[in-house]
């Protein structure tokens, strides 16, 4: 009985180790674990590849076990430069994915009315002929607008931008401005790149208006991180108005009111100019405050410290008291962090993702003011501080690159929001129902708009209006609420069953990973020959990649319209590309230093990366805005007033101390303090960082409640109508925190997932739930929006700041059958009624059950809660310059009556059409500047030609 | 070598991977956790915080579950790895009663216990428990204790630690850094009817652990926000193997003494009647043991497969020696051999004194359950037996072998061990106990889902009520047999309320 000797790893002593090592992945043998203590040798073929269970793309090792060809487990890769080889809870269940027995298995085809649950089997290529056939369709008859993709969770780096460049429409949407919109605002303004790569692990102080031990992109290799930066003495401070696991951990805990995050941000950034504590030289030589334009001040040709005092003019109202008055923290608190990140300097290391820019109207000012505390203290692209994430990113170049569509879709981009900086997805169904367009052809992509979304019942109104929404296929590992109302349900596959290439910025490094379709793999390692990924999948579960490539060519199979040609092979002329080969060249001549790598191990590139499926580009990741700009790009370059260089119209860099460095991509190629932009674009009195009440602030909620207050301003806050039989106290809810454990819908048949979270309580914080009248946790609670409400628990915690209720919007799945094998293990089967006109009534009639299934697990489900769901009882909040649902809600809560029952929704969609408008009027719509539509140098993705950006 | 493992609270994050990662690798059902994550929140807002524990097997150096497990499915590696055999396992559930930690489970499919085994199959061949490998964080480190230059050694010796319920004597090899007692003391949180996202699981069986809104055992300010449940095992079957078992063992007892005192003789039909008794409810006090097993199939395996030091395996054996006994006592009763029976009766009554008492030494290998671990059990146990023999004694019928001298004798005999019995109960009851385990059963009893039960029957109606009875017996022969079947009954629901409490008390 000893250990087998293939796998001897003992080094004496008993040291272990985390993971098998390389050179034994092909065969790794263990014991198996149920035979135990009996020792039973089980040989497995380990084959890497990423998860997909959220944006972080962290390294996963798939056990495929030789001798039933199935997947065992997954555990992490230790060749993967972001997590390490470590995961969060979502990637071990990853198993519970694949294996769910209610999956869909096949491609299936709507049998009856939209919406009716009743379907059949199809074939994939009766999908591609019918889909190529309608797209050509439309393209050719001018109307490529109506073909629209709608991206959810992306898991991929620019494949999808490039295929609708290559049919040559503008059809990309994507989830971003529910998401993370807001906060990209805030970046993009400062220094075009529009997400921020903080550098926790060195950093000396780490501030976070976000939840990355617990949540966000991206989580796993983020969490590791800061806790590596703590452990090497950086303090935390949290600002969250609820104590999540991350305040939890933090060294302080600043409960803000939702909204007032600036106000403190701000008066930090006061303390720091006050007390001359700044990094005077960075200031200088990296801000554009030569451009300043602020109370009257002009610093055209003033001094620096001129300048530095008209700032300190700006922020004089905004002090620690003013500061505290508004959020509730305490001052002597803000002034104690101020000071702390002022000590650490260059090694200030922050993080706004979601949080409150997703929840808040101008929440992209809270990112504006929390990148001054950076560039004061001169922590950007340094060592411990704050990266751009197009330095900590790498996309690599496909064999061909289309050019950009000449068409530019207002349903994606509408001009009354010129700065959003994503598409105003979450408005289609107001765009649709206001007559601006239609679809011909939907595809929503591992996307759930009708549950994930604010107002679903008005995407349910839109999705089943085939005049509005012509054919609609859902690409989706799982069911969702969104596929009942599509005509296609497309089963595309998990983390182990796909091809993507993704990168993304989780430290200071570049790297690149790549996703495999690891049952592909092995069959193909063991000399089977395999055409198409759903060969090798359960069922015919098919991986997107393929898909495209070959719908592209249904839509175009003779290359007459040019689309066909961005889709043959770069090896085999004329022939249709493989997936293998749309890689292997990317791996061949896109990513510099994966040649070399390979050829060291006897490996061709596509080998190496289906060995380790992560490649680390480059870990000279730091000032990237110093880098000089090589001479041969300088040939016929002319440098402007303000220190700009430009070389054929385009801007290359900046010059600086008689040198010319890259700089950053904004019009100034310094970090924007000062906003020409925003000046521009109709908004003079937000061009610097800035204050924004929001929706929620206390102003609004005291006149929601009918107390009219001096602070509200009607001009850039909305009024709060309720509906009629709206009653109780009034509060903000927060109803966007995450779980660690779970994602919006594909975690749904993840069983140990689902096991260890199902409920989503209303959090009461206990002065609230005593005024609310005596509330104890398990009491039923009514919240009513301005559009509806919904009935749920109350779970009274101190942990949580009084005026405030939360929730989270991970759970409250719901199925519209009984019997319908979908998302059993976390889904209430309700009874879903129009009651009226726009007026939409739930109720939950079975909430989860035990089961059968070839899973005995499913009888053991001890569980019932399938929890609440809140979102579709929110009305659009779109923001008036990012663009962003504004998540938060004034609501109204009471004691549920006689006649409420757990679960129960309403939803009068009229309201929510209104609502709409209300915002809608917020805007200052373009045109801007010269008749455009958006400014130039702002990022766009799947970018259409320049001609595009202007009207008429 | 020693394993063991060091929980570095300092960076856990509470993200659960280390749950997952167990249940994937090793095929953990539905309901049943060989690790989780427990949650508390401290404090009042804004000075709050919420605490994360990883909670299992604690891999004792002097394991109690090892030692109570009568058939070695419960063992210890030369490694210091407490591991487990599903192919021995008789599913008697005594480990669970042994642990104080809420280790162990049993597993649905297979119906044996089973725990955390530090993933001894990985071990073996070099690798690290899942949940070490898994965790983001590197907050689970496992390695040889004994190992001077193994990371776990070095923390241990470096860093502050603590382990959960040092006071057991189990010696604990998981150790913690920076643990908070609001997560490690099972009673100081308030439980609620659910938990910050999710359902308290209340198909556990016996309801789990029990909880008060309201109580001096919590801690001022201390919620539980995520926790899991946790089988409490024993059923019905126990209490009522404990009355069953002290009607077998002991019937024989009031004669036997009766006799050495010379105010009772030998009676033949009698001595059938009661050994014929005896070996009947005892051989229905070994049906019940047998179908209260998980694994009934196996129950020989106590025998063929003894572990010695568990005092489940020596029980097992003083029954079966018992009833030898009694066998050869109501054969040699029956074939009239009277030196036979002479020779045989004090054999009989000290194996029926060792079959009756012997679960107290059970009950106090059972380190999970404090109220059990009392030194008046065994006492307890034998004034019961002797109890019980008294009151079947008082309604004898005369013509099943009952006379005035041995109802008189009975009567006397009842009213002293029904006192002995009541002081022994207010001892259980009302002197304060070690430990806080203790205590908390105490208070589920006196103010808790058992306190009707023990006031009104193992107090009033089955204590005080049948000893004001016997004050009349002396007038009233049904007054004598009311007396002793309701001090049957009142024997019965303080073992109810013994074992129910005992093991329903939070371990984790």
């Amino acid at each position: 009985m000893g250990v087998p000797k293939v796998n001897d790893l003992s080094n004496g002593g008993g040291r272990l180790s985390s993971c098998p090592p390389v050179e034994k992945w092909d065969d790794w043998v263990e014991f198996d674990a149920e035979a135990w203590p009996r020792r039973v040798e089980r040989h497995y073929q380990l084959i890497p590849t990423i998860c997909f269970n959220c944006e972080s793309a962290c390294g996963l090792l798939a056990y495929i076990d030789k001798e039933t060809g199935q997947v065992a487990k997954f555990e992490g890769n230790p060749k993967h430069p972001g997590s390490r080889g470590r995961l969060c809870a979502k990637g071990p269940a990853v198993i519970n994915q694949i294996h769910d027995p209610d999956r869909v298995l096949y491609p299936m085809k709507r049998v009856g009315p939209r919406g009716g649950g009743q379907w059949e089997r199809t074939s994939w290529d009766e999908v591609l002929e019918t889909f190529g056939a309608r797209i050509r369709k439309a393209i050719q008859e001018g109307r490529g607008e109506e073909v629209m993709y709608h991206v959810g969770r992306p898991g991929y780096d620019y494949i999808m931008e490039r295929t609708l460049q290559a049919w040559g429409i503008d059809g990309h949407n994507s989830h971003t401005n529910i998401c993370s919109a807001s906060a990209r605002l805030g970046y993009v303004l400062w220094h075009h790149a529009d997400r921020p790569s903080p550098d926790h692990a060195n950093a000396r102080f780490i501030l976070l208006l976000s939840a990355h031990l617990e949540s966000g992109h991206y989580f796993n290799p983020h969490a590791q991180r800061i806790i590596d930066g703590k452990m090497a003495g950086a303090k935390l401070a949290v600002m969250d108005p609820r104590l999540s696991n991350t305040a939890s951990m933090g060294d302080y805990w600043m409960p803000s009111y939702p909204g007032t995050e600036a106000a403190v941000l701000l008066a930090m950034a006061k303390v720091i100019l006050d007390e001359n504590r700044f990094d005077r030289e960075f200031m200088k030589n990296w801000t554009n405050w030569e451009e300043l334009e602020v109370d009257g001040f002009k610093a055209d040709g003033q001094n620096f410290d001129a300048a530095i005092e008209a700032l300190k003019h700006h922020y004089a109202h905004y002090t620690p008291e003013f500061a505290e008055k508004e959020s509730g923290v305490k001052a002597d608190v803000i002034v104690k962090v101020a000071r702390e990140i002022a000590d650490a300097g260059s090694r200030f290391a922050s993080h706004l993702w979601r949080g409150s820019a997703s929840g808040n109207l101008g929440g992209w000012q809270a990112v504006r003011a929390l990148m001054l505390l950076h560039v004061l203290t001169g922590s950007v692209g340094t060592k411990g501080g704050h990266n751009l994430n197009a330095w900590n990113k790498f996309v690599p170049k496909p064999f061909s690159v289309p050019p950009p569509q000449k068409h530019w879709n207002e349903l994606l981009y509408p001009p009354e929001w010129p700065l959003c900086t994503h598409e105003m997805s979450f408005l289609l169904p107001h765009l649709l129902k206001e007559g601006r367009g239609r679809l011909e052809a939907y595809f929503t992509r591992v996307f759930n708009p009708v549950w994930t979304y604010p107002d679903g019942f008005s995407w349910i109104e839109v999705l089943r209006d085939e005049k509005l929404v012509g054919l609609h296929a859902a690409l989706t590992p799982t069911w969702s609420e969104t596929a009942w109302y599509a005509d296609y349900v497309l089963p595309t596959g998990y983390s182990s069953e796909r091809h993507d290439l993704m990168s993304q910025e989780t430290h200071a490094s570049k790297w690149i990973g790549f996703r495999q379709p690891v049952l592909r793999v092995f069959q193909e390692k063991q000399g089977k020959k395999v055409d198409f990924t759903y060969q090798a999948n359960p069922g015919e579960v098919w991986e997107e990649d393929e898909f495209w490539i070959n719908l592209s060519w249904a839509i175009d199979p003779d290359g007459a319209m040019g689309i066909r040609q961005w889709f043959e092979s770069p090896y085999r002329t004329g022939q249709k590309i493989t997936v293998d080969e749309y890689y292997r060249w990317i791996f061949e001549n896109s990513v510099p230093g994966l040649p070399e790598a390979a050829k060291k191990e006897n490996l061709t590139p596509l080998e190496y990366m289906r060995k380790y499926a992560a490649f680390e580009v480059t870990t000279d990741v730091y000032k990237l805005n110093e880098k000089p700009v090589p001479a041969a790009d300088l040939e016929g370059a002319t440098v402007g007033p303000n220190g700009v260089v430009n070389r054929g119209g385009k801007p290359v860099g900046v010059a600086l101390d008689g040198k010319v460095v890259t700089g950053y991509n904004t019009p100034s190629r310094k970090l924007e303090l000062f906003s020409r932009t925003m000046a521009d674009w109709k908004w003079p009195e937000f061009a610097l960082p800035d204050y924004y009440r929001s929706h929620v602030h206390r102003s609004a909620r005291d006149l929601a409640a009918g107390m009219p207050s001096a602070d509200f301003d009607p001009q850039y806050m909305p009024i709060v109508d309720w509906p009629k039989d709206a009653h109780g106290n009034v509060y903000t809810l927060l109803p966007i925190f995450r779980l660690p454990t779970l994602i919006h819908t594909r975690s749904g048949n993840a069983k140990f997932l689902y096991e260890i979270a199902h409920k989503n309580p209303l959090w009461v914080n206990p002065l609230d739930a005593e005024k609310i009248g005596g509330v104890y946790t398990g009491d039923l609670l009514k919240v009513h929006t301005e559009i509806g409400y919904f009935v749920l628990h109350a779970w009274v915690t101190e942990g949580l700041t009084p005026g405030v209720v939360a929730c989270s919007h991970h759970l409250g799945r719901w199925r519209m059958h009984k019997d319908d094998k979908i998302e059993r293990f976390t889904s209430a089967w309700v009874d879903l009624k129009e009651v009226g006109k726009g007026q939409w009534k739930m109720r939950q009639i079975t909430s989860v059950e035990p089961y059968d299934s070839t899973d005995p697990d499913t009888r053991r489900i001890w569980w019932s809660d399938a929890g609440v769901h809140q979102d579709i009882t929110f009305p659009v909040h779109p923001d008036p310059l990012s663009g962003m649902h504004c998540w938060h809600q004034v609501v109204r809560v009471e004691k549920a009556g006689l006649d409420d029952r757990y679960g129960d929704i309403f939803v009068d969609t009229n309201l929510s059409h209104a609502v709409y408008q209300k915002w809608k009027a917020l805007t200052r719509p373009a045109p801007g500047p010269g008749n455009l539509r958006r400014p130039l140098w702002f990022p766009r993705v799947a970018r259409p030609a320049e001609s595009t950006y202007y009207f008429g | 070598m020693r394993y063991g493992v060091v929980i570095d609270s300092r960076k856990c994050i509470g993200c659960h991977s280390c749950t997952v990662a167990c249940k994937t690798e090793n095929k953990v059902p539905l309901g049943v956790n060989r690790t989780w994550v427990k949650y508390v929140e401290k404090g009042k807002f804004p000075h709050a915080r919420r605490i994360f524990q990883v909670t299992r097997c604690s891999h004792c150096e002097k394991p109690p579950c090892v030692e109570i497990c009568p058939v070695t499915a419960m063992y210890q590696r030369r490694d210091g790895i407490v591991d487990f055999n599903p192919a021995r396992c008789i599913g008697c559930k005594a480990c669970m009663q042994a642990c104080p930690y809420d280790a162990i489970y049993v597993d649905p499919d297979r119906n044996t216990a089973a725990k955390c085994h530090l993933c001894a199959h990985r071990i073996e061949i070099g690798l690290e428990p899942a949940c070490a490998a898994v965790c983001p964080e590197r907050a689970l480190i496992a390695g040889d204790l004994d190992d001077p230059d193994s990371e776990v050694a070095q923390l241990v010796a470096r860093e502050t630690v603590r382990v959960r319920k040092p006071e057991q004597g189990t010696r604990p090899k998981v150790f913690y850094i920076d643990a908070d007692e609001s997560t490690m003391a099972p009673t100081a949180a308030r439980h609620e009817s659910f938990y910050m996202w999710s359902e308290r699981n209340r198909h556990v069986h016996g309801g789990g652990a029990a909880y008060f809104l309201a109580s001096p055992f919590l801690q001022r300010n201390t919620l539980a926000a995520y926790d899991v449940a946790h089988d409490r095992p024993w059923g019905w079957q126990v209490p009522v193997y404990f009355w069953m078992k002290a009607v077998g063992s002991g019937l024989l007892a009031v004669p036997a003494i009766g006799l050495a005192l010379g105010r009772m003789s030998l009676n033949p039909l009698r001595d059938i009647v009661l050994s014929t008794l005896a070996l009947i409810f005892i051989a229905a006090t070994i049906v019940l043991l047998i179908s209260d097993l998980s694994r009934k199939d196996r129950f020989l395996k106590v025998l063929t497969s003894t572990q010695p030091r568990s005092w489940l395996s020596k029980g097992a054996f003083l029954l079966v020696i018992y009833s030898m006994f009694c066998g050869a006592l109501l054969l040699g009763t029956i074939t009239g051999h009277a030196i036979l029976c002479r020779f045989l009766l004090w054999p009989t009554v000290i194996a029926g004194i060792g079959a009756a008492g012997y679960t107290a030494f059970l009950f106090g290998q059972c380190e999970g359950r404090d109220l059990w671990q009392t030194p008046l059990l065994p006492v307890h146990l034998v004034v019961q037996a002797v109890l019980v023999s008294a009151a079947v004694l008082m309604f004898l019928p005369t013509r099943l072998g009952a006379s005035p001298r041995s109802q008189a004798l009975a009567i006397v005999a009842l009213s002293i061990t029904l006192i002995l019995h009541l002081l022994m109960v207010a001892g259980e009851i009302a002197i304060p106990h070690s430990t806080v385990n203790a205590e908390y059963a105490v208070w589920l009893i006196t103010r808790g889902p058992y306190r009707k039960l023990f006031w009104g029957g193992a107090v009033g109606l089955g204590g005080v009520l049948p000893l004001l009875l016997l004050f009349a017996s002396s007038v009233s022969a049904l007054a004598a047999a009311l007396s002793g079947l309701l001090a049957l009954g009142g024997l019965l629901a303080f073992e109810w309320c013994f074992v129910m409490a005992g093991q329903r008390v939070p371990n984790s």
